[in-house]
């Protein structure tokens, strides 16, 4: 009983932290930049969800269900996005990549103290995506926001599946990632598919700092642990998988709920680090090893 | 005979190399020219400065249009298709995906080459599901060249087509090359293999050191 | 004074123009604020000097420098407020345990690349905050530690105003000292080498491991003293040093003062150290702005403020230990310098190479031909070390070729130059030569190879503004500067005009005369035929023929592998 409540706590954080991880290889496969301001989008993705719940509250008197917001946090944040590959990526991108590093760590202290200026350094919440409380299922007390969390998560990963598979944008994005000069002689223009990797990347983080806010609460200066997490979880998956990413954020999730529910939260993240250098020590390549050769 | 392309005094550098010094080359409309030189002659460099892939001195005519100042994503639409040396095809991808991604946006044109490109290459639409890792040398290499019919384009450039395929396959290959010129296509292709350059060639032209050494000769 | 003290101050002269202008600022007019925000940037010149080192030399980013701070700040706390220990026992316990953890993680870590190695330190750094805060009994948790005692040197107690100030700019200056003494020319030189031109680090007998672990532990060793000496001045310890806040600030200073240069981490540390005081009125914008600046710093002055000073110590050559010009005639003993049997090396599906024996000795000059893709560059990254074979096995004079590391093959008389000359744009040519000769141990032979590669005239221009030909006759000389009793050359006479191909010819056939192997892979052969002594095909991984020019050149499966061409 109490397992399975964990396991349904687990895939719904697993599946909060697979938006994270799939929005870093998103970025990642349209540039093969690095983007440190990863971690920052997700809480600018809660923090855009604070500011909409506080300006519905003065029209609407009743409170909303946070999933009603899901839409103008994918449409900021992408916003948001294609700022960060126009000031932090794309003049710099035939630099070294630790310059691409810099950049965009730099945009992740604006973002940072930019919220923390606005909103103050309080941990914020938001609505529940449909409603607290528990529903019965099979026999399992579940949260609801818990379901919400993995239906919203499964609806936005299907139709980024969707997206990339059925479409012809979906091709010409796929085939840049695989090998961008030939796609160039193709006549793909990449500076498109680089926008579109990080405003579909960084909507994918605000997403989840939707989903995660509630629950978790947030402040301005979650993001360095976020991107810790994105990161191990792309590591674990083969640097560049989508699918990888995903199962490397379960994975992830079920070490958290997993020790912090014998133990302290605390401990799960030191774990966690910990696993992290121990990966990248024993196998920078990934757990599930590299599966698609990216950018020469 | 009308040219489809016509390069004219191109050189092409590399950084402080000279790959390719003060080309002039015409290719007739229809049919396949080819450049023939030994590994390092400066072939693949002339093709990819065509393309546009390496900036360039010189002047370079699409039929009667200067594309010499084009990006490489406007010449590619304005009827150039570039056929890499070794195919360069999008590995992660199926044989459908890669000859789609190449087509034009509407779907139903998209969907109409698409047949074209298999009515060429039976062996291609007996695989259309399988990713192009899967396929073997030679078939990788008709995908590469379906690749660029998706694009119905002037003019193909053909990069090495035969390297490092076995003889069996060279046939193949040389079969589908004349079946494409014989419908009609343009094609100027870089070849070390010079029998098989012959072979299905209308035109020959050398290429030594970076240099053009002959004009345009009538196979 | 010594030559190099003069140099040393000449070369410095601005920061001490500088200095002095400081020292009268802080001793007259400066109120005690004004001198607390001066001793915090002198604390901030330690950490962002050895930031330098990795970020800016080694060209990682680190993200554990704001760590290595943190750790010597507790280190002292921890030691000062609850043992009573004094700063003599402290400020040295503070250095060595941040060092020591470099070493422990940089082992392993540093062998990665770019991002892995960015966020392995940044996890580093995020278990050391989380470690501060749970640790309570020790460190005190999120409170931190109060009562760290001022710095006390047996009875001389070391006061907050002058006396601080002036104390952490000595260290500062001690660092400084430091640091230029780590930074001399060729030192340098191979950190350039290792940035610019990664492929040809063995070639250049530089330990790149070596070099990256000096720079990581030179980082945090600064990183642990700036820590130490910041709790003196604070007075309290608290998990803020350790955070990213303070890895923030160290990156900042060093981008925008400049990461290569000293006079970068003072006029950084000393500028973003102020700037908060000069924009007060943004309160928590500043925050931002400071994001806003690191920004437009990395787009528009990648190489930061110092990159305005007139400096010209980075041209400065390279001192020659003034050792004899007496070339040493080991090249004389005949012996089989190259020895390969059986060498096979698949690649995926294909194989690249197919039980290969070959021998080469000196005085040879071997041309390997073959059409693309028949193995011939993976022969010589076999040889070099920079591939390892499946099978077989390959030996020199010296060493187990199979066995060794490509640095160890250089120094050890294999040299090789590349298809495309690796030589680092800004170096010299003289530059570049010597710091291969530094460390391929054939010191005494750099004005020989300079004056047989006809190079005398242009020892001083910059790499990157020579024309090919001439790039490829310093790589030449760079590969002759270690003395090597095996030259391996990949396509030396491409991109070469007919003129050109004939001296490279030249310098090789002097070379081979006393007794250098040489094992040229080429294509063009009417460069090779009047060159080589003996002529080697490959063919789809496979040795179809080895043996003297005229026999390989009418060999029928030579000529269909390769002159196919020729033969319609």
């Amino acid at each position: 009983m109490l397992v399975a409540q964990l396991a349904l706590n687990a895939v719904a954080l697993g599946a909060a932290y697979a938006l994270v991880a799939i929005g870093f290889v998103l970025v990642l496969n349209a540039t093969t930049a690095v983007n440190f301001a990863h971690g920052e989008s997700v809480v600018a993705g809660g923090f855009i969800a604070v500011a909409l719940t506080g300006v519905a509250s003065g029209i609407w008197p009743s409170s909303l269900p946070g999933i009603i917001f899901l839409p103008g946090v994918l449409l900021l944040t992408a916003l948001l996005g294609l700022a960060i590959a126009s000031l932090a990526y794309l003049p710099i991108r035939n630099k070294p990549p630790v310059s691409v590093f810099v950049t965009t760590i730099a945009f992740g202290i604006i973002v940072t103290n930019g919220l923390n200026a606005g909103f103050g350094a309080a941990p914020r919440t938001v609505p529940a995506l449909l409603g607290s409380g528990t529903v019965e299922i099979f026999g399992i007390t579940a949260s609801r926001q818990s379901l919400a969390i993995i239906a919203t998560a499964t609806l936005l990963i299907g139709m980024l599946a969707i997206l990339l598979q059925r479409t012809q944008l979906g091709r010409k994005f796929r085939a840049s990632a695989q090998d961008p000069e030939m796609a160039r002689a193709l006549g793909i223009r990449l500076t498109r598919i680089t926008l579109l990797g990080f405003a579909l990347g960084t909507a994918f983080a605000g997403a989840a700092g939707l989903l995660l806010a509630h629950q978790f609460f947030i402040t301005p200066f979650d993001g360095v642990g976020l991107i810790l997490k994105a990161y191990v979880a792309v590591v674990i998956g083969g640097w560049g998988s989508l699918r990888g990413a995903t199962l490397g954020a379960m994975l992830i999730a079920t070490f958290e709920v997993a020790v912090a529910s014998v133990s302290s939260q605390s401990l799960a993240e030191g774990l966690l680090y910990i696993a992290v250098l121990l990966v990248l020590l024993i196998r920078p390549e990934g757990i599930f090893g590299e599966t698609q050769r990216l950018r020469a | 005979m009308s040219s489809a392309l016509h390069v004219s005094g191109l050189t092409v550098r590399h950084g402080s190399v000279v790959a390719v010094r003060d080309a002039t080359l015409i290719a007739p409309t229809g049919g396949i020219t080819s450049v023939v030189g030994a590994n390092g002659a400066g072939k693949s460099s002339l093709l990819r400065a065509i393309v546009g892939l390496t900036t360039t001195e010189g002047t370079i005519h699409l039929g009667d249009r200067d594309i010499t100042r084009l990006s490489i994503e406007a010449r590619i639409h304005s009827g150039i298709a570039y056929v890499p040396e070794g195919r360069r095809v999008f590995p992660g991808m199926t044989v459908a995906e890669n000859l789609l991604v190449a087509g034009p946006s509407g779907r139903r044109v998209r969907s109409a080459r698409l047949d074209a490109a298999f009515d060429l290459f039976p062996q291609l639409a007996a695989r259309m599901t399988h990713h192009a890792w899967q396929l073997s040398g030679g078939q990788q290499q008709m995908l590469a060249i379906g690749r660029a019919l998706m694009a119905s384009p002037a003019v193909y450039l053909l990069d090495e087509p035969t390297l490092g395929l076995a003889p069996t396959v060279v046939d193949d290959v040389a079969n589908s090359l004349i079946r494409l010129a014989d419908s009609g296509a343009t094609i100027l292709m870089a070849e070390q293999n010079a029998g098989f350059a012959a072979r299905v060639s209308r035109n020959l032209v050398t290429i030594r050191t970076g240099r053009i050494q002959s004009a345009p000769v009538e196979n | 004074m010594s030559p190099d003290r003069t140099e040393l101050i000449q070369r410095q002269s601005p920061l001490l123009a500088g200095g002095g202008a400081l020292v009268v600022y802080a001793m007259f007019i400066a109120s005690s604020y004004d001198q607390r925000l001066l001793t915090i940037s002198g604390i901030y010149v330690i950490m962002v000097l050895g930031y330098q080192f990795i970020f800016g030399h080694a060209g990682a980013l680190s993200l554990a420098q704001g760590a290595f701070f943190g750790v010597g700040a507790y280190v002292t706390g921890i030691l000062g407020s609850q043992l009573g220990a004094g700063f003599l026992a402290t400020f040295p316990a503070s250095i060595a345990i941040a060092a020591g953890l470099a070493l422990i993680v940089g082992i392993p870590v540093l062998r990665l690349a770019s991002h892995y190695f960015a966020l392995a330190t940044l996890a580093l750094s995020q278990l050391l905050l989380l470690l501060a805060i749970n640790w309570e009994p020790v460190t005190g948790g999120a409170n931190g530690l109060p009562g760290v005692p001022p710095i006390q040197i047996g009875d001389l107690r070391i006061d907050r105003g002058v006396p601080q100030l002036a104390f952490v700019w000595g260290l500062a200056g001690v660092a400084i000292l430091i640091a230029s003494r780590q930074l001399r020319p060729i030192r340098v030189a191979m950190f350039t080498v290792m940035r610019e031109s990664p492929l040809a680090v063995p070639a250049f007998g530089i330990d790149a491991g070596l070099l990256r672990l000096r720079a990581f532990l030179l980082s945090a060793a600064f990183g642990g003293a700036a820590g130490a000496l910041f709790v003196h001045t604070n007075r309290v310890v608290s998990p803020e040093t350790l955070g990213f806040g303070t890895m923030v600030t160290c990156l900042t200073m060093t981008v925008v003062g400049g990461r290569f240069r000293i006079s970068g981490a003072i006029i950084g540390a000393l500028l973003l150290t102020h700037l908060p005081e000069w924009f007060r009125g943004f309160d928590e914008y500043y925050l931002v702005m400071v994001g806003v600046l690191l920004l437009a710093m990395v787009i528009f002055v990648p190489d930061g403020l110092a990159s305005f000073l007139k400096d010209s110590s980075w041209a400065g050559q390279i001192r020659t230990r003034a050792r004899p010009a007496e070339p040493t005639d080991v090249l004389d003993a005949a012996k089989p310098t190259l020895n390969i049997t059986n060498v096979s090396k698949r690649y995926g599906g294909i194989q690249a190479l197919d039980r290969v024996g070959m021998s080469i000795e000196t005085g040879e000059i071997v041309g390997l031909i073959g059409p693309n893709g028949a193995g011939k560059t993976t022969l010589a990254n076999i040889i070099t070390g920079i591939d390892r074979a499946d099978s077989g096995s390959s030996k020199s004079a010296h060493i187990d070729l199979a066995a060794a590391t490509p640095t160890a093959i250089a120094r050890n008389g294999i040299a090789r130059t590349f298809q495309t000359p690796q030589l680092p744009n800004e170096l010299t040519v003289r530059t570049a030569i010597e710091v291969a000769a530094a460390n391929n141990g054939g010191h005494c032979l750099t004005d020989t190879v300079i004056t047989s590669c006809q190079l005398i005239n242009i020892l001083d221009a910059p790499c990157g503004t020579l024309p090919h030909g001439v790039r490829r006759r310093v790589e030449i000389a760079r590969a002759l500067a270690g003395q090597p009793h095996l030259l391996i050359l990949d396509e030396p006479a491409a991109g070469l005009a007919p003129d050109e191909q004939t001296v490279v010819a030249e310098i090789l056939r002097a070379h081979a005369a006393k007794g250098l192997a040489i094992l040229v892979i080429d294509h063009n052969i009417d460069f090779l035929q009047p060159l080589a002594t003996r002529l080697a095909c490959l063919d789809s991984g496979r040795l179809i023929a080895d043996g003297s020019v005229a026999d390989v050149l009418a060999d029928d499966a030579v000529l269909t592998a390769y002159f196919g061409i020729l033969r319609q």
